[in-house]
């Protein structure tokens, strides 16, 4: 892109020096036959006034390759662009296909808009590279947002410092870099319009009626002469604290002051964000070892410090490291959106018995738990639907624990609580059972058959049965082979 | 009549020192020294003022079983232990509407490695709703097990502790029994030896019922020792509603 124009060292635009240009299109130095005059007028006679509104210059950054992926590939990869992106500039917006970012207020940083394309160009080719998405995009620079795409989208690799130029540049393209439906471009197209130029001479009212004030809105962004709201790019939070020791510490214990005052740096930086955290990772760094890491994952988000500091001290009664501890440092894996709790207006009394208790407590009892017990520690059951008794409960980790709606169906007849790892084999002797003492049995049979498509048949016979010591057993007889009986459950 | 009530909890030089104050200062009837001694002294109190002690506890659902209980049911706060020599007895039938009242308060219900599988449809079946159910896992060490009961305690959300654990000695104990007051929680002790020594304010053993070992739903209750209770008392009961027993 070449840069005709003086105007990027001095943005401010004054009367003398507007002689302004579009690159690559003819030069419009006045402004078009136009029913208005061009906004900037009044403002340029005055110069002071002028300085204080400087006119931003938004770069179009847009890639045609990208239509053919998803939405949501195509998001990822826009953000991942606009990160690039950031590099030239404060603010990146996201468009379809296309990123804008301002780059007036970086100009002089960068001494130029040609370094500003080619530093641009330098991040973003190699990484749509990477991605296999071709080597090249379209760009264009103008004072307006919509503007810079237009003239993004029609190829030309424009650029436009005036405003008051934007219109003709503009007015040169072809309708078809509008974005339009289908129906409202043919109908342009059989009204004899081919250029953007010829939509202006086409009286608003009608514009307005015949393809409605979306159309009207989105050309006069493109002119400057609406406000154009825009989707910024955020960048995503990061937060990492370290603390290096001025002496080698071997009591865990002695590091929870430390810990305490990184977590109030966290706490203060997750204030000011709005945001709170549920996965955070703790690294003691020894010397001349690998650090000792610890992974603190959090059942429900959370910024409270002394629950934090709690978790890691439940952590350290665990932990042995292998050497003293000369440095800490806290990183902050995964940030999640902070929801406040509101108090009920009425006290528990007040309520009733059916209230349910807050369930905050109970995750940070679960999470502490976690964290000394180890994550597969803690177990929560639930129903299946099988007449296998061995299936039919699924004990599952408490944290890939599902919100069941509805349990599962589950036999009409009398279950054992306990159910025994493995069946036991009874003995029969003198054609009385006998598992510790004597057995008898009191109802049964209730005959379960099933799997028989799996090849591993389960046909049996259970019995509820009374041992000679009072114990209620769940027995059954295999119906297969060898007929043998087995104590299943206890019911306790 | 006056009786000691809790040996264990509090030293026996406490009870001396009470006798000497009163023997030494006070003057008139002895009926009036006893109600002064009483008055000095809380760990002494009327034996017949047993029946007065009101309908403080959670009942058990068991009417013969809320009888023989001091408050009329189950503590509301502390640790009961459950003697049962073998597995199958029916004590955790035994608890199951102690249960049920805890899962509709909206708490959990911790059980700290338990010996066998629990069997969920069997637990639907009682009525409980397997959500509000979590369980330590089998092979936790004891010293881990005691410190997730004590953690549960602690909590509010937690309504009952269940733990299986044989031998623990007096001092463990203790404290447990403290964490459960402070928690104003209920904790229950599987144990399959009774150990004279232990401090549980309420022990209970449960057996089959001698009269007829046949009989699937019978169990006989004893009260080895209740805080508030002066003699062993058991109860004969059937453990399952009509419709199940066999």
């Amino acid at each position: 892109m070449e840069d005709l124009d003086n105007s990027a060292q001095k943005p401010v635009a004054t009367a003398g020096s507007r002689k302004s240009g579009v690159l690559k299109l003819p030069l419009a130095n006045r402004c078009g036959p136009d029913k208005q005059p061009c906004s900037n007028d009044e403002g340029n006679k005055n110069p002071a006034k002028s300085r204080s509104r400087r006119q931003s210059l938004w770069y179009a950054l847009y890639f045609p390759q990208l239509s053919e992926l998803s939405e949501s590939q195509q998001t990822q990869i826009l953000t991942e662009l606009a990160g690039l992106a950031e590099n030239v500039s404060a603010t990146v917006s996201f468009h379809s296909q296309a990123l804008v970012c301002e780059i007036r207020s970086s100009l002089r940083y960068f001494g130029g808009i040609d370094n500003i394309h080619s530093k641009l160009q330098s991040l973003i080719v190699p990484a749509l590279q990477n991605r296999s998405l071709g080597d090249s995009f379209l760009y264009a620079a103008s004072p307006t947002v919509s503007g810079s795409l237009l003239l993004a989208r029609s190829g030309h690799n424009a650029l436009v410092y005036q405003k008051e130029n934007l219109r003709s540049a503009l007015g040169k393209l072809s309708v078809d870099v509008l974005d339009l439906q289908k129906e409202q471009r043919r109908r342009l197209h059989s009204m004899g319009v081919r250029k953007i130029r010829d939509i202006w001479r086409l009286p608003t009212e009608g514009l307005h009626k015949r393809f409605g004030s979306n159309f009207v809105n989105s050309l006069s962004k493109a002119v400057g002469k609406s406000p154009e709201p825009t989707r910024n790019y955020i960048p995503s939070p990061e937060f990492s604290a370290s603390y290096d020791l001025a002496y080698e510490v071997e009591n865990l214990h002695y590091l929870l002051p430390v810990i305490d005052e990184i977590l109030i740096k966290l706490r203060d930086f997750l204030i000011q964000r709005d945001l709170s955290t549920s996965r955070l990772q703790l690294s003691m760094i020894h010397e001349k070892r690998s650090r000792t890491e610890i992974d603190i994952g959090l059942r429900q988000a959370t910024r409270q410090r002394d629950h934090l500091l709690l978790l890691i001290e439940t952590h350290f009664a665990q932990l042995a490291v292998p050497a003293p501890v000369v440095g800490l440092e806290l990183e902050v894996r995964q940030f999640d959106a902070f929801l406040s709790e509101s108090d009920a207006l009425l006290t528990e009394e007040q309520i009733g018995h059916g209230s349910k208790i807050n369930s905050k407590n109970l995750d940070q009892f679960m999470e502490q738990l976690h964290a000394r017990l180890g994550d597969d520690a803690l177990k929560s059951i639930n129903t299946v639907a099988e007449h296998c008794p061995e299936y039919a409960t699924q004990q599952l980790n408490y944290t890939d624990r599902k919100a069941t709606g509805k349990p599962a169906e589950v036999a009409r007849n009398l279950r054992p609580f306990w159910l025994l790892d493995r069946p036991v084999q009874l003995t029969l002797r003198n054609g009385r059972l006998y598992h510790n003492q004597a057995i008898n049995l009191i109802s049964g049979p209730e005959r379960i058959e099933t799997s028989w498509w799996s090849g591993q048949e389960i046909r049996r016979d259970y019995y509820i049965a009374r041992e000679q010591n009072g114990s209620r057993l769940w027995i059954f007889r295999e119906r297969l082979e060898e007929r043998q009986w087995y104590l299943h459950g206890y019911f306790s | 009549m006056a009786i000691l009530r809790d040996s264990v909890t509090q030293p026996e030089a406490n009870i001396g020192k009470a006798f000497s104050d009163t023997a030494c200062n006070s003057r008139g009837t002895p009926r009036t020294r006893v109600n002064q001694l009483l008055h000095s002294n809380p760990n002494l109190w009327r034996g017949c003022d047993m029946a007065g002690q009101g309908f403080h506890g959670v009942a058990t659902g068991y009417r013969e079983l809320d009888d023989i209980l001091p408050g009329r049911g189950w503590p509301r706060s502390g640790l009961v232990e459950v003697i049962a020599r073998h597995s199958g007895m029916g004590e955790l039938q035994l608890l199951i509407p102690l249960m049920q009242s805890v899962i509709k308060q909206g708490k959990w219900i911790l059980w700290v490695a338990p010996p066998y599988l629990l069997n969920a449809p069997a637990l639907t079946q009682a009525g409980i709703d397997i959500d509000q159910i979590l369980i330590v896992k089998q092979d936790t060490p004891c010293k881990d097990a005691l410190w997730s009961m004590e953690k549960a305690m602690q909590t509010e959300n937690c309504g009952l502790v269940l733990a299986w654990q044989n031998w623990l000695p007096g001092k463990v104990l203790r404290r447990l029994q403290l964490a459960a007051e402070a928690g104003d929680t209920l904790a229950v002790l599987f144990k399959h030896n009774d150990s004279k020594y232990s401090p549980s304010p309420l022990r209970l053993q449960i057996r089959a019922s001698a009269t007829d070992n046949r009989d699937f739903s019978r169990a006989e209750v004893t009260v080895i020792k209740a805080r508030g209770n002066f003699r062993p008392l058991s109860a004969q009961f059937s453990l399952y509603p009509e419709s199940l027993s066999a």
